[in-house]
């Protein structure tokens, strides 16, 4: 009887020290197969499907529930409540800077990119309301975004520089034990942050912290830095969820389409002429 | 001393006489030989930056300069010649007083690379197989909808290509070559990948679980593609696609495009496509063309819409002519 307790008490001893560290498999939910939690090389396995919960892409500060810019879409334009990612609670912007923050949000419907179905930018991409699927190899990680078929490959070789300055920026990644830091250059000024009208210069660096929390949880940080716009670096954080339905996939958004009469609609031939 | 320099020059004539075939991969010499090194897991790796800019101006069919000859019996200094005057053809369509500058695509463009006379390699015959009855009868419908409501080149938007729109060059037309832009990059996963397409910017991902496709409900643009390996090849089977805009006005409902990958090479990746509509051609039918791993072609962010002030232009230069014509009718009256 005495012997029996033991083994039991080391049994779930076992299971109780196998379960601290990250295990070597990974019990799907959803009727999703189990995966595997280190990849091939003995990393992180990051791979899957992911998407924000947030309200950040709404304003990354703390916000009061609002209306929308339209009132014809009622409460379906309007802008939930939330509270913020910011670390510390307010972008430490310039003051110049704060000032076009505010004229960015009046303008948003004419001047927010999202509208337009521009490339969203890094960090943004991350917590748009749309999912994002990261494609985890030993060189390289590419993390391919639903919105406006936007990706981007993170180069986990020898560091490279940006060619040219581009919406979604150059990323040069590493592992820093078992997080993923991604150390983001070259990015142009044309994306911004949230629908808030929070923006940055051409200045912008962005430093993320991809961290696996568990099965169906990335710990999600940047530092962004950007010395023209903001008086100090900052940072935000978040929790970045698996989307852990049966077969999930993304669906390709190609949102240009949908923009197009907003672009062009001015230039369309008049039928009564 | 003699002896030496005879077995030298057998060798250089055997390296001479063998090499048509070595650079003829596509047409799977090089296949038998060669094995792909694999993945960290076990899949061949077909990893890194391709680019097809020397497939370009090759075209779809036999031409019929080559009536009754085979594909791979054109090789050597006569596909050397096709390719040189498709070059020059090409240059010389871009000459004029409104052109990008020369050294923006020209150094680069060496059709004389180009591997093959022509891309379809099945029916052997080179030619597309007829159109079905149905889509005779599905083209005349769309010919008969353009006659009852004529439309300008340039009414709106939608009057141009989904590619002037920067949408899509849809598929396969993603991987087929122009004079620019024909970077191409793979990125695999155990369960995925990945192909990623520099023109207009398009990023495929295919899972290789062997799920089932999406309902038939949903359609997009580049369809619904899902992989397998068979052997050292992948092989991606695409549905799913949109009405009126799938492959050479093919029933979106219906048309698979079953693309086979295949590493020939250290460098060399065959891509084979097969279009299967029951109801636009009487039969399956294949092209393919090498794709050239290329580490100094990576793919650069394309913001093609972003960036669309060609598609601005050619609605606004359209609505400056009605109104000059307009002036022009009233001055005359």
């Amino acid at each position: 009887m005495k012997n029996r307790f033991s083994v039991a008490l080391a049994l779930t001893l076992v299971v109780i020290l196998s379960s601290s560290a990250i295990p070597l498999k990974l019990k799907g939910q959803g009727g999703a197969p189990a995966r595997p939690a280190r990849t091939p090389d003995g990393r992180p396995n990051l791979n899957g499907i992911w998407q924000a919960m947030s309200t950040a892409h709404w304003d990354l500060e703390d916000h009061s529930p609002a209306a929308g810019p339209l009132y014809q879409m009622g409460a379906v334009g309007a802008t939930p409540g939330g509270q913020g990612v910011v670390e510390g609670g307010a972008i430490p912007y310039k003051p110049e800077a704060l000032a076009k923050k505010k004229i960015n949000f009046a303008s948003r419907l004419s001047l927010d990119p999202e509208v337009k179905c521009y490339m969203p930018g890094i960090p943004r991409a991350t917590y748009m309301p749309f999912p994002f699927q990261i494609v985890q190899s030993p060189n390289m990680i590419l993390m391919a975004y639903e919105f406006a078929s936007s990706d981007r490959v993170i180069n986990m070789g020898k560091r490279v520089e940006a060619a040219v300055d581009t919406w979604m920026g150059t990323a040069n990644g590493k592992w820093e034990g078992d997080t993923l830091v991604v150390d983001n250059t070259g990015f142009n000024d044309q994306t911004w942050f949230d629908r808030a009208g929070n923006f940055h210069s051409d200045q912008l660096r962005v430093v993320e912290r991809f961290t696996l929390m568990g099965p169906d949880h990335i710990q999600y940080e940047a530092t962004i830095e950007d010395p023209q716009t903001f008086t100090r670096p900052w940072k935000i954080s978040m929790p970045l969820y698996r989307r852990v339905e049966k077969n999930v996939q993304l669906t390709d958004f190609k949102c240009v389409e949908f923009a197009e009469e907003l672009l062009y609609g001015h230039l369309r031939k008049d039928p009564s002429k | 001393m003699s002896r030496l320099f005879l077995a030298s020059v057998l060798a250089i004539a055997i390296a001479i006489a063998a090499a048509p075939l070595a650079t003829s991969p596509v047409l799977g010499q090089a296949a038998r030989t060669y094995t792909a090194p694999k993945t960290a897991w076990g899949h061949p790796d077909l990893q890194g930056w391709y680019s097809n800019l020397s497939e370009n101006g090759t075209p779809l069919e036999r031409p019929d300069q080559f009536a009754g000859r085979k594909l791979e019996d054109i090789t050597g200094a006569e596909l050397q010649a096709i390719k040189k005057a498709a070059q020059d053809r090409t240059i010389a369509s871009f000459a004029g007083p409104l052109h990008a500058p020369e050294d923006w695509w020209q150094k680069d463009l060496n059709m004389v690379k180009g591997s093959q006379a022509w891309l379809v390699i099945d029916p052997t015959d080179g030619k597309i197989p007829p159109l079905t009855e149905a889509a005779l009868a599905r083209n005349a419908a769309r010919a008969e909808a353009r006659r009852a409501n004529p439309r300008g080149p340039a009414d709106s938007w939608e009057d141009r290509s989904l590619y002037d729109r920067c949408i899509t060059r849809g598929l396969p037309g993603s991987m087929m070559p122009a004079i620019y832009g024909n970077s191409y990059q793979i990125v695999q996963s155990p369960d995925y990948v990945a192909i990623r397409y520099e023109m207009i910017h398009e990023t495929r991902l295919i899972p290789l679980d062997g799920r089932p496709h999406v309902s038939s409900k949903v359609r997009t643009h580049m369809g619904d593609a899902r992989g397998r390996w068979e052997g050292d090849t992948l092989v991606v089977e695409t549905t799913n696609f949109r009405e009126g805009e799938a492959y050479r006005g093919s029933n979106g409902a219906t048309l698979r495009v079953i693309e086979r990958f295949t590493r020939v090479g250290p460098t060399t990746v065959k891509w084979q496509v097969t279009l299967d509509d029951p109801s636009t051609w009487a039969r399956p039918w294949t092209f393919a063309m090498p794709l050239t791993m290329d580490d100094t072609q990576p793919v650069l962010e394309y913001s093609c819409h972003e960036g669309n002030l060609g598609l601005r232009n050619i609605l606004s230069a359209a609505r400056a002519e009605e109104k000059a014509a307009q002036e022009a009718a009233k001055a005359g009256r």
